[in-house]
């Protein structure tokens, strides 16, 4: 029986997961064995998404950057430990967020912002007056408002409208309740509706 | 000031995760109240704007900054190599505990009709992982390395078989199909070719063995998946290729 000639069929995608699970493997053992080259690749495919990241957690980009280095430094030693099972950009991540918040966390309790910033209900700004009427949130406004929350809500904020976890994932990385993930994702964006209201408001 | 009691069904219906009832319940109010109907608008475009902030552009200094220290820690490339020849003799017990399982899992996932032999000039006890706390003997690591070396040979026969499978009922695929599927077990193989690369320079090194045997499984299920694609296609059976290149999209 010759084979039948199928016209309208199902295509795989440009690059199969397999594909491109297989290449990263051996990305990963070319940074194994002390490339350079590959571990440089490998950075500035994800650099900017973590760096992203890393700002946004920790309100300010000379921190962030510090930090950046910090995550892919330890990243290389960890490679070890990269067996495949999620993609590289996925444990990067991963990584990536835990050492922010480990560094979030020790700053808090230097500071004891992080308290604060789980328990201020009481100093949500009142937005009456400020609102934001018919005009689009500008992404500059929206950065900088961000670098003004306390660190408790921008990290709930940014993990759960930003990068789009839910609220369990949220309070599994933060260690805090999924309750209290809600309230300080709540709390965040009363917040930088007042803030952004303000900046609308003081623009024109 | 928005009433306290609808806040928290503003952000529900923000986040789209309101019920029923809670929705009609907060519409019948935001028809009657300004402030919550305001706030409700503000913050929907706040949650509309978060997920648009952008990657942002990371310093040019960083990447030399990690570089050089990576330099410093002799983490490039000129140190590699003596640090894995120092802990060959370690690296190759756990190749012998863990490597085997490894290539039993791939093997599993061969042609049925493939098994393993033992190697001839192999004792049958070197096979299994060393005991832990008795370091491994010449022998014994030498008889590992070429239990790896024939599960490795017996993968690469198998995966010579089904391209020749693959090959030979290639027309049974449109040009677009087989093109994106030559294209990606290019990949594999370049992926293949480095590894292989990198276990040849470090025989001992389990992570390298571990990485081949991947890029070689990864290259086993791609192959059976295709042959699998042709057969449903042979047998004009559409909604059977769909299923397969679903799940080739996915796994």
């Amino acid at each position: 029986m010759p084979p039948s000639k199928v016209t309208v069929h199902p295509s795989a995608e440009a690059v199969s997961p397999s594909a491109a699970r297989a290449a990263e493997l051996a990305l990963v053992e070319r940074c194994r064995r002390g490339d350079l080259g590959a571990f440089e690749e490998l950075y500035r495919a994800h650099a900017r998404r973590i760096f992203g990241l890393a700002v946004r957690m920790l309100g300010n980009a000379a921190d962030a950057e510090d930090l950046l280095q910090e995550i892919f430094l330890s990243a290389h030693r960890k490679l070890d430990s990269f067996r495949g099972e999620s993609a590289l950009g996925t444990w990067l991540y991963r990584l990536a967020t835990n050492q922010i918040l480990d560094y979030v966390r020790s700053r808090a309790a230097r500071t004891g912002q992080l308290t604060d910033g789980l328990d201020d209900a009481a100093v949500i700004p009142d937005a009456t007056g400020h609102r934001l009427g018919d005009r689009a949130i500008d992404r500059i406004d929206l950065e900088r408002a961000l670098a003004q929350l306390p660190d408790g809500c921008r990290a709930a904020f940014v993990l759960h409208d930003v990068q789009g976890l839910e609220h369990g994932e949220v309070a599994d990385v933060l260690g805090i309740a999924e309750g209290t993930s809600k309230s300080q994702v709540h709390k965040a964006r009363l917040r930088l509706r007042a803030l952004l209201g303000r900046s609308s408001g003081s623009s024109g | 000031m928005a009433c306290s009691r609808y806040l928290d069904s503003i952000h529900e219906l923000v986040d789209g995760t309101i019920g029923p009832i809670r929705r009609a319940d907060l519409e019948a109010h935001l028809g009657s109240c300004e402030e919550c109907r305001a706030l409700a608008a503000d913050l929907q475009k706040i949650r509309d704007a978060a997920p648009q902030l952008d990657d942002l552009p990371v310093p040019d200094g960083a990447w030399l900054q990690i570089a050089g220290r990576l330099r410093q820690q002799g983490r490039s490339r000129e140190e590699a190599p003596v640090v894995q020849a120092r802990s060959m003799p370690r690296r190759l017990l756990a190749l012998a505990a863990g490597l085997i399982v490894v290539i039993g899992a791939s093997l599993a996932l061969l042609i049925p009709r493939l098994t393993r032999e033992p190697a001839p000039a192999s004792p049958p006890q070197v096979a299994a992982p060393a005991p832990a706390g008795n370091a491994p003997t010449t022998e014994s690591v030498q008889a590992v390395q070429n239990e790896v070396a024939q599960a490795q040979q017996q993968m690469e026969t198998a995966i010579t078989h089904m391209e020749e499978i693959a090959k030979a009922n290639q027309q049974a695929l449109d040009p677009k199909t087989a093109a994106t599927l030559e294209k990606n077990l290019g990949i594999i193989d370049q992926a293949i070719a480095e590894t292989r690369s990198a276990v040849k320079a470090d025989p001992g090194s389990v992570a390298a063995n571990r990485t081949l045997f991947e890029a070689l499984k990864q290259k086993v299920t791609l192959l059976q998946e295709t042959i699998a694609l042709m057969n449903e296609m042979r047998k004009g059976n559409n909604a059977g290729a769909a299923q397969i290149v679903e799940g080739m999209n996915r796994s």
